[in-house]
This record gives C-alpha cells, sequence and structure tokens, in this order.
C-alpha cells in the first residue's frame, strides 16, 4: 500500500473550496442582486389556500407519545426473533432457553407497564 | 459477569417492589442488591475462571476491574443511604430511581470490565441513558428538565461521535475485539491504516465527553447544577471511576503502539481540563457549581495518570477514583442537608455551620482538604500518586502544572471551610438523620484512614 | 527486631504521640471537660513529651539512629516509609519544642482562662505540637512535610482562633495561602529528589549527594531553590514575609510558641538539614544570604516605629529569621542552629512579656497608651528587661553569643554584608530598647480604668517567663566562642551532621582564619554598636518622651510639651529620628503594601479574571456549547495531524 502525504489531499481541499466557494459566492450574489419586495400578505403564511388558524404547537396528550414509543419497543424486539427461526436449529437448545430468558425480559416489561396503568387511556 | 447478571434482576426485582407501598423496604432492597453483588465481585476474585466461560471473550472480571468494580459498589452503597428524601416526598418516584440507579450501576461495572468496543458502547449508553432520566427526575422543577435536556443533546451528539469512531476502529483492524486491535496495531506498526488514528481520536472525543475532561466540559457546571443533588452526587463519582477505568483500559490494552499520538492529545486535555476546572471553579457563589467544577478538575488530574502510562496507573487511577468518591459524597452530603434547611446551595448557606452542626462542618472540612490534596487525607495520596506515575515517564512540566492548579483548589475548597467557621450564620440548625451520621462518619473515616495508611488498599494490586 | 531497639523505637513514637492524645481527647472532650481538666490534660500531654524527649535525648546523645516504624507508601519501585530519625540536630529541635512548648502551655493555662474556646485552644496547641515534633523527627522528607503541612493548619486555625473577627479571618487565610506558596517550592523540591535520588530518605539521599549532583549544576541549583521557596514560606523571608505580623492576630501564646520560637524556624531546620544539598550549590547560598540580609534589614527598619507591642516583635522576629538565613548562606550552619535556639528563649521570652502587659492593661497593645508599668510589674519588667538585653547583642546574655558567631562568619565571607548586619544589631536594640523605654517608663497614658485595673500577672504566667529568663541569661553558654573557650559545644554536637558536607566543601567549616585579635575587635564592635542603640534610644525615648503621635490627631499635647521644654530633643528629632522614621514608614509602605501585596494580589487577582473570563463562556445555550466542542475536535485533530506527519 502507498503511503499518502498531507499534501497529497491537496487537490481535494482545492475542490472542496471551490465547491464552497461557488455555494456561498451564489448565495451572496442572488441576495444581493435579486429584487425585494415586501408585503404583509406576501409574508403571510400560506397552506393550500386555507387561512391558517392557531398555533401549529398545540400540546398533544403524552399518551400518543406513550403508546406510539411502546409499540415501537415491543414491535423492534420481536424483529429480533428472525435471526434466532432462521438459525433454530444450528443455535439448538441453548439459544432456545436464552431466547425464553429474552422473551421472559420482554414480558416482564409488558407485565410492568400493564400494572403501571400505562394503557389505560382515561 | 456474576455481578451484572445479578444486578440487573435485582434491578427489575426493585422495579416490582415499587407496586407495594412499603417504601423503606425499596431503600433495604436496593442496600441489599448493591451489597450481594459487591460479594459476587469478590466471590470472582477466588474465582477466576467463571467470567471467560460465559462471556465469548466480551468481557474480563481480572482484577483491577474487580478492584474498579468495588470502588463503584462502594460509592454506591455510601451514596444510596442519602436518598432518604425520596422515602419521604410524595412527589417521589423511589422504585423507578432505584431501579434505573441499579441499572445504570450494570452499565458502569461493563465499562470496567469490557473486552470488546461492542460491550463498552453498551456500558456506556446504559449508564449515560439512566443519567439522563435521573437528572430529569424532578420532573416538576423546570431546571432539572433543562438539565436533563441538555444532557441528552449533548451526550448524544458525543455517542454519535464515539460510535463513529468505533466504526472507523472496526473499519480499520477488521475486529470489535480489543486484543484483536492490539494484534493490528503490533502488527502493522509502521503502515497503519489513517483510519485507525481517526477512529482512536473520535472514540477519545466521545469519551472524553462523558469524562468532562476540557474542552468537551461544557454542559458539566449546567448539567450538575441542574440535577437532584443526589443525583449529581452519584453522577460525579461514578462516571469519574467507571469512564476512566475504561480509559485506561482501551488505551492500555489496544494502543500502546501508538502511544505518541494519544499522549499529545491527553496531555493538551489534562492541562486544559485543569487550567479551566480550577481557575473557573474560584469565581463561583454557589458551592454547588463549584463541586461540578472540582469535578471537572479532578478530571484532569486523572487524565495526568492515565496519559503518563506507567506501572503505577492503574494504581493510581484506583486510589485517586476512591478517593475522589469518597471526598465527593461528604461534600453532597452536606450539600443536600444544608440545601434542604436553607433552601439554597450557595456557599453563604453555610455561613456559621460550625455553630450549629460541628460534627457535620467537620466532616466537610475533611472532605475538603481531601479534595485540595492536603496531607493525611486520602485526597493528597492520591494526587501523590498520581504525580509519581507521571514523573516515573518523566513528564515534569505535566507535574509543575497540576502543582500550581492544586494551588489555586486550595483557595476555593478553603472558602467552604472559612464560610463555615469563620462567618456568622443565621442561627438555622442543620441537623442530621441517623443515616447521613452513618455515612459521614464512615467517609471521613475512611478518607483519613486512607490518609494515613495508603497501603490499605494500595496495595491490593 | 532486639529488645533494646524496640524500646527506643516505643520511646520515639511516644515523643509526638503524647500531644496526640492530648488533642484527641480534648478535641473531642472541648465543651464537655471543664476547664481545670482541659487545661491540665494539655499541660501535661506537652509536659509528658518533654520529660520523654529529655530521657531518650540523653540516652542516646550524640548517636544517629533511624527507627522504621513500617512502609507508609509504595509505589513502583519508590518506597517511602514511615521513619525516625534521632541525631543531634533533631534532639536540640525537639528539647527546644517541648521545653519552650511546655512553658507555654503552662502560661497559656492563666493567659487564655476567660476565654470561652479554651479548652480548643489547648487541642489545637497539642496538634500543633504533634505535627512540629513529626516535622523534626521525620526521617524523609515526606514525613517532614506532613508535619509541614500539619504546622501550616494549625496555625492557620490558631490564627483565626477569635474568628468572629473578619480582619483575623483575613490574616489567617493570608497566613495559609502565602504558606502554601512556600509549601508549593518545597513539594516541587521532593519530587526532583525523587526524580534524582529515588528516594526521600535523608539517610539515602545525602550520602549520594556529591556523587549525582554536579556542584553548582543547573539541577542543583534548581532543587536548592525550590527547597528554599518552602522555607521562605515558613520561615518568612522576603517577598513571603507579610503574613508573620499579621499573624499576630492569634493570641499571644501561640504568638510565642508558633510564630517566634518554633514553626518559623522550619524553614531553618529544612535548610541546615539539607546543608549537603545547599553546599553543592553555591549560588543558591548566596541568594539565601542575600535574602536573609534583606529579610533583616527590612525587618529591623519598620520594626523602628511600629506603636502595635506585638508588631514590633514581629517584624522583630522576622528580621532575626532573616540574620538567621544569612547565616545559613555564609555557611555558617551550626551558628543558624545556635541562633535558633538562643532567639527561642528570648522571643519566647518577650511575647510572653507582653502577653504579662498586654494581661494587665485589659487587652490594651498600642504602647502610646502604656507607659510607666516598671513599678506595677516589677517581675515582667525585669524578665522583659533581659530579654531585650539578649536580642540586642549586649554581653554576656544569650543573643550576644549567638549573633557574634553569625556576625563574625558574615566578616570573613563579605565586609559588605558584615557592615549592613551590624545595621540590622544597631536598629534591632535601638526599636527594642525603645519599646522599653515607651511601655515601661515614663509616666501612665492609659485610662484610669486600665490604670485601676493594672497587676502583676500571676504566677503561673510568671514561672515560664522567669525560666525563659533564666535561659535567656545562660543560653549562650551553648557556643562560646573560641577566644574564650575551646569547644563550642553546639558546633561540636551539630558537627555529625555536616560530615557529608564537609567532604564537599571543607572550607565552610574550618576555624576560619580569624586570630583572636579580629574576634575581639568584632566583638567589641558589635557590643558597641548595640550599646550606642541603647544610648540614642534612651535619649530619645527614655523617660516616656517622645511618646509617638496617635493615629489622626494632627498636634499631639504630648508631644507639644516636648517641644516646648526640651528643644534640644526635637533637634535630635529632626535629625536621628525622622529620617529613620521616614525610611522605615517608606519601607512600610512601598516596600509592604506597594510592591509586595500588589504581586501578591495581582496574583490571586488574575487568576479571579481568568476565572470570570471562563465563566463567560458558560452560556448556558447548548448550540454554542456544541459549537465550542466542534471547533476543539477540530483544533485537536490538526494538532494531531500535524504531530503525525
Amino acid at each position: 500500500m502507498q503511503v499518502s502525504s498531507p499534501q497529497d489531499y491537496l487537490p481535494i481541499i482545492i475542490q472542496f473550496a471551490l465547491a464552497l466557494g461557488f455555494v456561498v459566492l451564489s448565495m451572496i450574489a442572488s441576495h444581493a442582486i435579486g429584487p425585494k419586495r415586501k408585503a404583509k400578505i406576501k409574508d403571510e403564511q400560506w397552506e393550500c389556500g386555507i387561512e391558517s388558524v392557531g398555533d401549529a404547537r398545540a400540546p398533544i396528550s403524552i399518551k400518543y407519545f406513550l403508546v406510539a414509543i411502546l409499540f415501537v419497543l415491543f414491535d423492534v424486539e420481536v424483529i429480533f426473533m428472525y435471526p434466532w427461526a432462521v438459525n433454530f436449529r444450528y443455535l439448538g437448545w441453548i439459544g432456545f432457553v436464552e431466547m425464553v430468558i429474552f422473551m421472559g425480559f420482554l414480558l416482564t416489561g409488558y407485565f410492568y407497564i400493564i400494572k403501571k396503568g400505562v394503557l389505560n387511556w382515561e | 459477569m456474576l455481578a451484572i447478571s445479578a444486578l440487573s434482576v435485582f434491578g427489575i426485582i426493585v422495579l416490582f417492589l415499587g407496586f407495594s407501598n412499603n417504601k423503606s423496604a425499596l431503600m433495604l432492597a436496593a442496600m441489599l442488591s448493591l451489597l450481594a453483588t459487591f460479594g459476587l465481585a469478590l466471590y470472582e476474585w477466588q474465582h477466576p475462571e467463571i467470567t471467560p466461560a460465559v462471556a465469548a471473550g466480551m468481557m474480563s472480571f481480572d482484577n483491577l476491574s474487580i478492584l474498579f468494580t468495588a470502588v463503584l459498589l462502594v460509592t454506591g452503597i455510601l451514596l444510596l443511604p442519602l436518598s432518604e428524601r425520596f422515602l419521604v416526598d410524595p412527589k417521589a418516584q423511589p422504585a423507578e430511581y432505584y431501579a434505573i440507579l441499579l441499572f445504570s450501576m450494570v452499565g458502569a461495572i461493563m465499562m470496567v470490565t469490557f473486552d470488546n468496543l461492542i460491550m463498552l458502547f453498551l456500558g456506556l449508553e446504559i449508564l449515560s441513558i439512566s443519567l439522563y432520566v435521573l437528572t430529569g427526575s424532578d420532573k416538576r422543577n423546570l431546571l432539572a428538565n433543562e438539565a436533563a435536556l441538555k444532557y441528552f443533546l449533548m451526550g448524544a451528539f458525543a455517542t454519535g461521535v464515539l460510535l463513529y469512531g468505533v466504526a472507523m476502529l472496526y473499519g480499520a483492524a477488521g475486529s470489535f475485539s480489543l486484543s484483536d486491535i492490539a494484534l493490528y496495531v503490533q502488527d502493522n506498526h509502521d503502515n497503519l491504516s489513517p483510519m485507525l488514528y481517526i477512529g482512536l481520536f473520535m472514540m477519545l472525543v466521545g469519551m472524553l465527553f462523558k469524562l468532562s475532561v476540557a474542552p468537551f466540559h461544557w454542559w458539566t457546571a449546567d448539567v450538575y447544577t441542574g440535577a437532584p443533588n443526589f443525583f449529581t452526587a452519584y453522577m460525579s463519582t461514578i462516571v469519574k471511576t467507571a469512564g476512566f477505568a475504561a480509559l485506561y483500559k482501551i488505551l492500555s490494552v489496544s494502543f500502546v503502539g501508538v502511544y505518541d499520538y494519544w499522549f499529545l492529545m491527553l496531555a493538551i486535555c489534562a492541562v486544559l481540563t485543569l487550567c479551566i476546572g480550577n481557575l473557573t471553579a474560584t469565581a463561583q457563589q454557589s458551592f454547588k457549581r463549584m463541586m461540578a467544577y472540582s469535578g471537572v478538575s479532578h478530571a484532569g488530574y486523572m487524565l495526568i495518570a492515565v496519559a503518563s502510562f506507567s506501572d503505577k496507573t492503574p494504581e493510581a487511577i484506583f486510589f485517586y477514583s476512591l478517593a475522589y468518591s469518597i471526598a465527593t459524597i461528604t461534600a453532597f452530603a452536606a450539600l443536600m442537608r444544608v440545601a434542604d434547611t436553607k433552601g439554597s446551595a450557595d456557599f453563604a448557606a453555610f455561613y456559621g455551620l460550625a455553630k450549629t452542626n460541628p460534627f457535620l462542618s467537620f466532616a466537610l472540612t475533611v472532605s475538603m482538604l481531601s479534595l485540595a490534596g492536603i496531607p493525611l487525607t486520602a485526597g493528597f495520596m492520591g494526587k501523590l500518586f498520581v504525580f509519581m506515575s507521571a514523573l516515573e515517564q518523566g513528564h515534569v512540566a505535566l507535574v509543575v502544572a497540576a502543582v500550581l492548579m492544586s494551588a489555586v483548589g486550595v483557595y476555593y475548597y478553603l472558602r467552604v471551610v472559612i464560610a463555615m467557621y469563620m462567618r456568622e450564620g443565621n442561627g438555622v440548625a442543620v441537623t442530621l438523620s441517623p443515616r447521613f451520621r452513618v455515612v459521614l462518619i464512615a467517609t471521613t473515616v475512611l478518607t483519613i484512614l486512607l490518609g494515613v495508611v495508603p497501603s490499605l488498599v494500595a496495595g491490593a494490586l | 527486631m532486639n529488645a533494646e531497639a524496640s524500646e527506643l523505637a516505643l520511646e520515639l513514637a511516644l515523643i509526638p504521640l503524647i500531644p496526640l492524645i492530648g488533642f484527641i481527647i480534648n478535641g473531642l472532650g472541648f465543651g464537655k471537660l471543664n476547664k481545670t481538666v482541659a487545661g491540665w490534660l494539655g499541660t501535661l500531654a506537652a509536659l509528658g513529651s518533654f520529660a520523654n524527649t529529655l530521657h531518650v535525648v540523653l540516652e542516646h546523645w550524640g548517636q544517629s539512629l533511624t527507627v522504621d516504624y513500617f512502609s507508609w507508601i509504595s509505589v513502583g519501585s519508590l518506597d517511602i516509609h514511615f521513619s525516625f530519625l534521632l541525631d543531634p540536630l533533631s534532639s536540640i529541635m525537639l528539647l527546644v519544642i517541648t521545653g519552650v512548648g511546655s512553658l507555654i502551655h503552662i502560661y497559656s493555662m492563666s493567659y487564655m482562662h476567660h476565654d470561652e474556646g479554651f479548652g480548643k485552644f489547648f487541642a489545637f496547641l497539642n496538634l500543633f505540637l504533634f505535627s512540629m515534633l513529626l516535622l523534626v523527627m521525620g526521617s524523609n522528607y515526606v514525613v517532614m512535610f506532613i508535619g509541614w503541612e500539619g504546622v501550616g493548619l494549625c496555625s492557620f486555625l490558631l490564627i483565626g482562633f477569635w474568628n468572629k473577627v473578619p480582619a483575623y479571618n483575613a490574616a489567617a487565610r493570608k497566613a495559609f495561602v502565602m504558606n502554601r506558596i512556600g509549601d508549593l517550592g518545597f513539594l516541587l523540591g521532593i519530587f526532583i529528589l525523587i526524580a534524582l535520588f529515588g528516594s526521600v530518605e535523608f539517610g539515602v539521599i545525602f550520602p549520594q549527594a556529591a556523587a549525582v549532583l554536579t556542584p553548582n549544576s543547573g539541577v542543583a541549583i534548581a532543587l536548592t531553590m525550590l527547597l528554599f521557596v518552602g522555607a521562605m514560606g515558613k520561615s518568612a523571608q522576603l517577598p513571603l514575609y507579610t503574613w508573620l505580623p499579621d499573624a499576630m492576630a492569634g493570641p499571644t501564646p501561640v504568638s510565642a510558641l508558633i510564630h517566634a520560637a518554633t514553626m518559623v524556624t522550619a524553614g531553618i531546620y529544612m535548610v541546615v538539614r539539607s546543608n549537603v544539598l545547599y553546599v553543592l550549590a553555591p549560588t543558591t547560598l548566596e541568594f539565601v544570604a542575600w535574602i536573609g540580609l534583606a529579610t533583616a534589614l527590612i525587618g529591623a527598619a519598620i520594626g523602628l516605629f511600629q506603636n502595635d507591642i506585638k508588631k514590633v516583635l514581629a517584624y522583630s522576629t522576622v528580621s532575626q529569621l532573616g540574620l538567621m538565613f544569612l547565616a545559613l548562606g555564609v555557611g555558617a550552619f551550626s551558628s543558624g542552629m545556635f541562633h535558633v535556639v538562643t532567639h527561642a528563649f528570648f522571643k519566647a521570652l518577650l511575647f510572653l512579656g507582653a502577653g504579662s502587659v498586654i494581661h494587665a492593661m485589659s487587652d490594651e497593645q498600642d504602647i502610646r497608651k502604656m507607659g510607666g508599668l516598671k513599678g506595677k510589674l516589677p517581675v515582667t519588667f525585669a524578665v522583659f528587661l533581659i530579654a531585650t538585653i539578649a536580642i540586642s547583642g549586649i554581653p554576656p546574655f544569650a543573643g550576644f553569643f549567638s549573633k557574634d558567631e553569625i556576625l563574625s562568619h558574615v566578616y570573613e565571607h563579605s565586609k559588605l554584608m558584615w557592615g549592613l548586619g551590624l545595621l540590622v544589631s544597631f536598629m534591632t536594640s535601638f526599636y527594642m530598647f525603645r519599646l522599653v523605654f515607651l511601655t515601661f517608663f515614663g509616666g501612665f497614658r492609659g485610662t484610669d480604668h486600665q490604670k485601676h485595673h493594672l497587676h502583676e500577672s500571676p504566677w503561673l504566667m510568671l514561672g515560664p517567663l522567669v525560666v525563659l529568663a533564666g535561659l535567656s541569661i545562660a543560653g549562650g553558654l551553648l557556643g562560646l566562642p573560641p577566644v574564650l573557650s575551646h569547644n563550642n559545644w553546639m558546633a561540636d554536637t551539630l558537627a555529625p551532621i555536616f560530615e557529608q558536607a564537609k567532604a564537599v566543601n571543607a572550607s565552610l567549616f574550618g576555624h576560619g582564619s580569624m586570630t583572636h585579635e579580629t574576634e575581639w575587635m568584632l566583638m567589641a564592635v558589635s557590643t558597641v554598636v548595640a550599646l550606642v542603640a541603647f544610648a540614642v534610644a534612651a535619649f530619645t525615648f527614655g523617660g516616656g518622651k517622645n511618646v509617638p503621635a496617635a493615629d489622626g490627631s494632627p498636634i499631639n499635647p504630648v508631644q507639644k510639651l516636648v517641644y516646648n521644654k526640651f528643644y534640644i530633643d526635637e533637634l535630635y528629632g529632626a535629625v536621628i529620628v525622622t529620617p529613620i522614621k521616614a525610611f522605615g514608614e517608606y519601607l512600610y509602605a512601598v516596600i509592604e503594601y506597594l510592591i509586595i501585596d500588589l504581586v501578591v494580589n495581582i496574583v490571586g487577582w488574575s487568576a479571579t479574571m481568568g476565572g470570570k473570563a471562563l465563566r463567560r463562556l458558560q452560556t448556558g445555550i447548548v448550540s454554542f456549547y456544541v459549537l465550542l466542542m466542534v471547533l476543539s475536535v477540530v483544533a485537536l485533530a490538526l494538532i494531531g495531524f500535524t504531530i503525525k506527519s
């Protein structure tokens, strides 16, 4: 393997600088040259021709978030079972016991959630 | 290995114990879990054959790892009784706190026993994520929320850098295993892939961030100040011990061959950390914030031990982290009581403490003297070990910088002593519960004992 | 270990342990033990340690014994033992510390009797004794350093003993911080020793020193300079001396024990102990001599016109310590130790006498408000006078012999230094007699209330004074000059300590080529100088004349009276007093406040400003932090990249 020295990177740096320079330059140029018109209507938010109502950052109940994250959690954990299923024969009984332990932990978590009342909507 | 498995199960048990209404049983359960884990760790000292049989080369419980595990567990055991406020606070969720605490301890132990970068990453993340949650555990406190979010955002950034580094290392060496990487470095010493350097660099950045080493320490003060006192004490001790043990392990096993490369980086960071930590601490008005910067500065001393990389380094890190953890526990115990009584963590809250509670003042004085590195305390011996290990490799400049900065340290640690003994307070008495008293007696005795007879533990290696 | 060795080990260990036990009992029992018990406990601890020291020292006189207790710190190849060394040098220090210490304990029982922190005071005093004993008994630099830090801590605690007054706390902190600056030097010196010799043990380092260190090489100079920086802090040498006068905020027995007789001589002890190293670095020795001389001059000059009785004594201590370092600097190590011993006697006596005066004056320390006390306090007056004669260097009292020995060595070394040394001697005699005249002669100038209260101190306080007075008179016998006797006890006793140094540079330790005539001449000159200074002081201040004006009063009635009645005094004032006074005040104001405090303050200020500037970076905005982090990563990566390529 050939040992590379710092100066070998010089062309790359020049190219990088040129690319960056072009972007910056054109942004500045368009900003400086382009016509500017400001009006109240022009600055207003516009969406599909319907006037916007209220604040977009309305609070949403935390329960949506909780349920969503729990779904992702359990959904993703189950994916872990696919590679096990593929290698089921090769992993044998030890693999089976390990998977049972894993599922046990998962179920403990599930049980904890139910006990905590996370899934009760009201 | 036994310690990790058992502690995980204990964590789940504590979590479920929370459904019963007996809150004080929770602390007992958590305490028993830590004690049992401690016992298991010692058991493995006698039976080194257990871990290799089951860990498949992912982790190893050698004697050094077990010693660091012991430091972590002792810190946890000494800290746990200080959380008694959670048992009476109606808004607190002690079962969850304790469970997360135990889980985070699992992460910390993984960080001192890993043999594989994947395990390092897992341990670091288990510890970090637990801490993000615990930082924000006081849900109604805006400061704590802010701190948790900051910690999470910046922590995630650092984790990203770290993971990128790990990936690069894999690219270079073709393995995550520490010994394989070491082999690669050794065999290709004259022709190392640039990816290895970049990977090592990024991994170090990620780890130094977690250890609040300058110039990656910016989160520390804000997070430490915002987090509940108990968890600040927890993270300022556990993370330091685990992190430095991990840092030393990875550098000493895999990267001895490129010492010149990482020495410089660590040396620069160490000096920066010492200067920034100590100087900024002098300008603080809040005891808690001062302790945050003091934590930063102590990372600097430990980094010197790692950077000097002599045969005394493991002993120096081990002793220093123990001395630092014990003194910090005392300091935060005092802070918790004072802040709970007076509602403020400023120096002014400590005025006249010697009058109302001489015992607490004495304990805090010993702790401050230890942190400042005054002889006959554990802190002095820790510094001595660190400086010796640096001197052995001839890094006189590093030692000079550290000694000078430790003089600055005396200034702000002494401020606390002066506040307690030489200022008039408002007469509000600070009381101690039996649990606090026991912990404070233990930490104070240990601090003095280790300062007088360091050979008690220093010869353990 | 055979029976005899283990007996010695036990006896030696008991010397510091007895005060430690006293400290523990008094410390734990503070508030529970009554004052009589606490006082006797502390005093008995000191006395017991003294008796034990006496026993051990007499039994093993002239021997050099190392007792190794246990391996204390063992890191890699370095093995530091906890061990004690008993040799002539440590024996002399032990006797002085426990002896003078015991006397001061006895004195304190009466002096501090009305103080509410009585038990705490004795606990601290005992702790101090313990640390000081550790300092001189340690057989290696680390044990010495532990004691060194311990005495610093006790000094800090005792200066701030009356902690209700903020100024006292500031004084305590100043003392601690200045001492820490010195300690840094000492610590770095120890590290260099470790790097060079791989050991901190005296018995290992000194025999090898000549082989390892090239005379006057950079390393030798750096090492000795760093150790000397430590000595400068602890022994209040220029520029680290300003803490000592401020330290007078502590109770008077503390000033006597810690800030005059024992702790401040630790620096001298350390340099004498390391004499081999210093002999290998003549440049450092020259530096030590000049620093000592400059300190002696400045201390004496500032002391000339201080009006606080304890401040005069404090500056006098600074000056005398300077003289001792001058002795060390010219290679007269045993003379320096001799002066340490005599100084311990008469300076402790002066402070305790001052304490007796302050006690009688209902806590007044301003000599302008005293006067005429000799009738009311006859014993105090007598012993104070003895101490004054001793410190002024008038034969045949103790101070004469030690000072003369130093000056004769200085004369051999450099005539210029000798001349300046004489000037110090003159000023010393002058300010001490000024103090005596203003305090004990003339009419009483205090309030009626104070006058009514005037009383001689109880015998518990006077007893120690009388003992110290006896020592101040007879202490000179410890080191008679060659013209009077062939045996200089002090020099002969200490001779084994300097064996190795002698091998390096024998000329420093010879008896010199001085003829007896020269010696007689030197003695005569220094005696005459002291007597002239006495005469000037008597003429200026005798009978309570020329009492300095009170602060802030433009025309003092007393001075006006003096002006009208004795025109000649005014002339003297203009010719002699005013220039000297101006000089003294100039030094006081310019050197102390402007230069030294300024430098210290600038160091502190820059640290604070640095802290503030760094704090400003702590904006609390996450994106800013991340930006800083990215910049740091880029910077570090660039550094790493350049190093690699």
